[in-house]
């Protein structure tokens, strides 16, 4: 075991910090708090992340055969923890990079990997991601979007509900089902859906947790050409499986948390609260929550680095990020007071941004039936 | 970054669990129990064996002497294994006569292994103290908590000052032991407690099959894989000021968790004597009241943090 970083890891971190203060404009944080679906945000990233590539950091952490430089999986840890300190500058983009792009390496025909992969490590693509339905949430297996063979054309009916980053989305990775007759599992497929093809219609579900941040999109009789399937026909749970392992520890969410506590604290200095004991009690459950959430975080790129397969650590992980952003996030809104209410403040935009932790990229009680059955090796029913 | 132990560690917590595993376990910790006893035999085996005492922590380190202080924990060990091979090297730098017990200056409540103790360690804010103890002085106090207590009355004037700023040193380090004991006695808790639910049958199934007791379970696996790598990382850092308090914030709260999921869990079963649940468990209440409780803990957090 070993617990610190090598030299040149150190180095990127810091060479990344000095590019971020380069790069970042003096209204970033104005732009941020309006939340990574917002039209500010989405058109940022755009320009963010071309600088990214610019510098070779952005798909650092693909295979050189397709643009990346065969970084570590903790060199990516790095430049996610770096990402996310700072609210996220990529937007929606970090999903390309760590696993819509990977999933196409793996499951992708030659033609998606040259039309899509050189889009994603030039940074200059957004896409959005459609799994959940109105009746398909958690299980998200009992998903109904029908796609039907014509021709050399899909044809898709249904909806999709709760997508984000809809926003300026070329693309989205669809779960439909090309099978009428199945359940569950099987039947199930994956297409790369242009989101300009005739018969998709998006509309915003306004939520509380930002601008354009939940979207429901309606596919009447919308064709794709077969050639937008990501691997085998019905063989989409695969796919998608391997997808949400990249995709659940994808975001080091604690290194926003640990920030944002970080300001709190100076806030409650500055307000000459520091001393009192309840509060250093919250601060210090806060912190320990955070640190919690880097070293399970941590434990995940581990395994992944030792080119384990994904185990219910990832899922354990999960659990402490949600602890983690509950805990500052309600100690945000506690010391700011009404202040905190106030939309667009620090306070309220943290508050924000963390609420959806315990829903997003799948629930935590999903999480804990993993643990349950995986890590623990408890009965099913 | 390296999360897996290297080949020595493994050896050494190998060997070391193959020794507790003739020498220790819950029912040794049972046994000794009803006599309020320390266990001189397993004391001896561990020292014999150079897990007890400084000699692990300065030929290969702290982390490893951490494995061993939290291998004994798991194992129900009733020896002062972290004041000796993790504290005692750390702060005072060479290896006390055991049993050797830990405590705050002023405070005369009773302190696990006070009962036993050759040696006291005395937090006396800005210094150390480090005493050897007569028996007249010792108390054993009755307790259920799975832990031989005592009393301690330290005659004024005795005892060696290990110097200004010794305090916080002690400090840092005996939080990490707190967490490093807590991990193992929650190890120890979590998985008789996982045994039992899959083994006991209600309504025609394991009870470890309900949903209502996974979703219970899996949040405090959660907690204390959390430990662990606090506890790990705060080991080969050396224990510093931030770190621990973390640890032993993070190990104290857990702690309390696990002891009511995990009796709540075994019914009427893990209250018993004949269920190795207790021995764990009421241990892992005396260690979170030790040294201010998770309370100062946190508040130790923030003063290192965020107080300048």
């Amino acid at each position: 075991m070993e617990f610190s970083w090598p030299d040149d890891d150190a180095r990127f971190r810091q060479a990344l910090r000095d590019f971020l203060d380069e790069t970042l404009p003096e209204d970033w944080e104005e732009i941020s708090r309006h939340g990574p679906g917002s039209d500010a945000q989405a058109s940022f990233s755009r320009d963010f992340c071309a600088r990214l590539a610019d510098r070779g950091w952005l798909t650092q952490s693909w295979p050189a055969a397709y643009g990346g430089a065969d970084a570590t999986p903790w060199r990516h840890a790095i430049l996610s923890e770096e990402m996310w300190r700072c609210g996220e500058p990529r937007g929606s983009q970090y999903m390309n990079v760590n696993w819509i792009g990977p999933t196409i390496m793996k499951y992708g025909s030659e033609a998606q990997k040259r039309e899509h992969l050189p889009r994603i490590s030039r940074g200059d693509v957004l896409w959005c991601q459609g799994f959940s339905e109105p009746e398909a949430g958690s299980d998200l297996v009992s998903l109904r979007t029908l796609a039907l063979r014509d021709g050399d054309d899909y044809v898709v009916n249904g909806s999709k509900i709760w997508t984000s980053y809809v926003n300026g989305a070329e693309w989205c990775f669809l779960l439909v089902r090309t099978d009428p007759e199945s359940t569950r599992h099987k039947g199930i497929t994956v297409l790369l859906a242009p989101m300009d093809a005739p018969g998709v219609e998006v509309r915003e579900v306004p939520a509380v947790v930002g601008e354009r941040y939940f979207h429901e999109l309606f596919f009447r009789d919308a064709r794709f050409p077969a050639s937008t399937r990501l691997g085998p026909e019905g063989e989409g749970w695969s796919v998608v499986s391997y997808a949400l392992a990249y995709e659940r520890v994808g975001a080091m969410r604690y290194a926003r948390a640990g920030l944002t506590l970080d300001a709190l604290a100076a806030a409650a200095a500055e307000r000459g609260r520091l001393d009192d004991p309840a509060l250093q009690e919250k601060l210090g459950a806060a912190r320990a929550a955070v640190e919690a959430s880097r070293l399970l975080s941590y434990r995940v790129i581990d395994l992944r680095a030792r080119g384990s397969e994904p185990t219910a650590d990832t899922n354990i992980a999960r659990v402490a990020g949600t602890m983690c952003e509950n805990a500052v996030s309600d100690l945000a809104l506690e010391l700011f007071g009404p202040d905190g209410l106030e939309y667009g403040t620090f306070a309220e935009s943290y508050f924000r941004l963390a609420m959806t932790a315990g829903v997003a990229v799948g629930t935590t009680e999903i999480n804990l039936n993993l643990i349950a059955s995986r890590f623990l090796d408890l009965p099913r029913e | 970054m390296d999360f897996e132990p290297n080949e020595e560690q493994r050896a050494i917590r190998l060997a070391v669990e193959t020794l507790l595993t003739q020498h220790a376990g819950p029912a040794r910790a049972i046994e000794l129990e009803r006599d309020g006893g320390y266990d001189h035999a397993l004391a001896a085996a561990l020292t014999e064996a150079d897990f007890l005492g400084a000699s692990l922590s300065q030929e290969t380190g702290f982390l490893e002497a951490a494995l061993v202080v939290e291998a004994v924990a798991k194992a129900g060990g009733v020896v002062s294994a972290a004041a000796e091979t993790l504290v005692a090297p750390a702060v005072v730098g060479r290896s006390l006569d055991g049993p050797v017990a830990i405590g705050s200056l002023g405070e005369e409540v009773p302190i696990r292994f006070g009962g036993h103790a050759h040696t006291l360690l005395v937090d006396a804010g800005e210094e150390v103290q480090v005493v050897t103890v007569e028996p007249g002085w010792r108390e054993p106090v009755r307790s259920n908590f799975m832990t031989p207590l005592g009393r301690i009355r330290v005659p004024e004037g005795a005892g060696d000052s290990l110097g200004d700023g010794s305090g916080a040193t002690l400090r840092r380090w005996w939080r990490l032991a707190i967490a490093l004991e807590c991990l193992g006695a929650l190890e120890g808790a979590l998985d008789v407690t996982v045994e039992y639910v899959k083994r006991r049958r209600q309504f025609g199934r394991a009870i470890g099959s309900f949903q209502a007791i996974q979703h219970r379970l899996a949040q405090c696996a959660v907690q204390v894989e959390a430990t662990r790598w606090l506890c790990y990382e705060a080991a080969a850092d050396g224990a510093p000021e931030e770190a621990s308090a973390i640890a032993a914030a993070y190990a104290t709260d857990t702690a309390h968790h696990v002891f009511r999921e995990t009796h709540q869990l075994t019914g009427a079963m893990g209250y018993t004597r004949e269920h190795d649940l207790h021995v764990y468990s009421m241990r892992l209440e005396a260690l979170r009241v030790e040294l201010g409780g998770t309370a100062a803990h946190r508040r130790a957090i923030t003063q290192s943090r965020w107080a300048s």
